[in-house]
């Protein structure tokens, strides 16, 4: 299969994506059903910053080889594309969380989502997941056209 | 006329030019008149609307 540069560093970011994150939350939801309290709140912070950290200079490095290639108006289409539809996935999980707080509050249950521990891993998984879908949709238009 | 040539006189990447080719991407006015000038052609000579 050819690819050209952008979908080359698209499956790049879109791996760095997974790898980081994926490595993290596995990590952090192994946790998460056997003991739905913070292992410890500084240890969270930090792994966190750390993980984001890597992340941050990953894609840097990676958006700066971007730039040096020209970006027109098919690439703009594309990326506008993509942002639409992981804007849309984001904004349905947030509701989705937004339900289950109400319902926890209404009938007193205490689920694993909605403990503090549990709501910020899912936040920030749907964050990953959204950033999945942008670079995957992107990956899919490069491909098959628009 | 070589698609790299084509795309530095249009404005645009080799894939885009690539993409249009193929039927993969619907360019825009702009970029179709800027086409059609290259060529020196009339638009509906360069693009067809299927």
């Amino acid at each position: 299969m050819d690819f050209s540069y952008r979908e080359k560093s698209l499956i790049a970011s879109l791996g760095v994506t997974l790898l980081i994150f994926g490595w993290y939350l596995y990590g952090a939801f192994s946790n998460l059903s056997l003991n739905p309290e913070p292992p410890g709140f500084v240890e969270i912070i930090i792994l966190i910053i750390w993980v984001a950290v890597l992340e941050s200079i990953i894609q840097g490095f990676l958006a700066s080889m971007k730039k040096s290639q020209v970006e027109d108006e098919r690439d703009k289409f594309i990326e506008k594309i993509s942002y639409r539809y992981s804007y849309g996935f984001l904004s349905a999980c947030i509701w989705f969380l937004m339900v289950q707080i109400l319902l926890d509050t209404w009938f007193d249950n205490h689920l694993m989502l909605t403990t503090p521990y549990g709501m910020f891993h899912f936040l920030l998984l749907f964050f990953v997941l959204s950033e999945v879908i942008r670079f995957g949709t992107q990956l899919y238009y490069y491909r098959n056209g628009v | 006329m070589s698609q790299q040539a084509l795309a530095d006189k249009v404005g645009v990447t080799r894939q885009t030019i690539f993409a249009i080719e193929k039927d993969k991407y619907s360019p825009s006015l702009e970029v179709a008149f800027k086409i059609s000038n290259e060529f020196g052609v009339p638009l509906e000579t360069v693009f067809n609307y299927k």
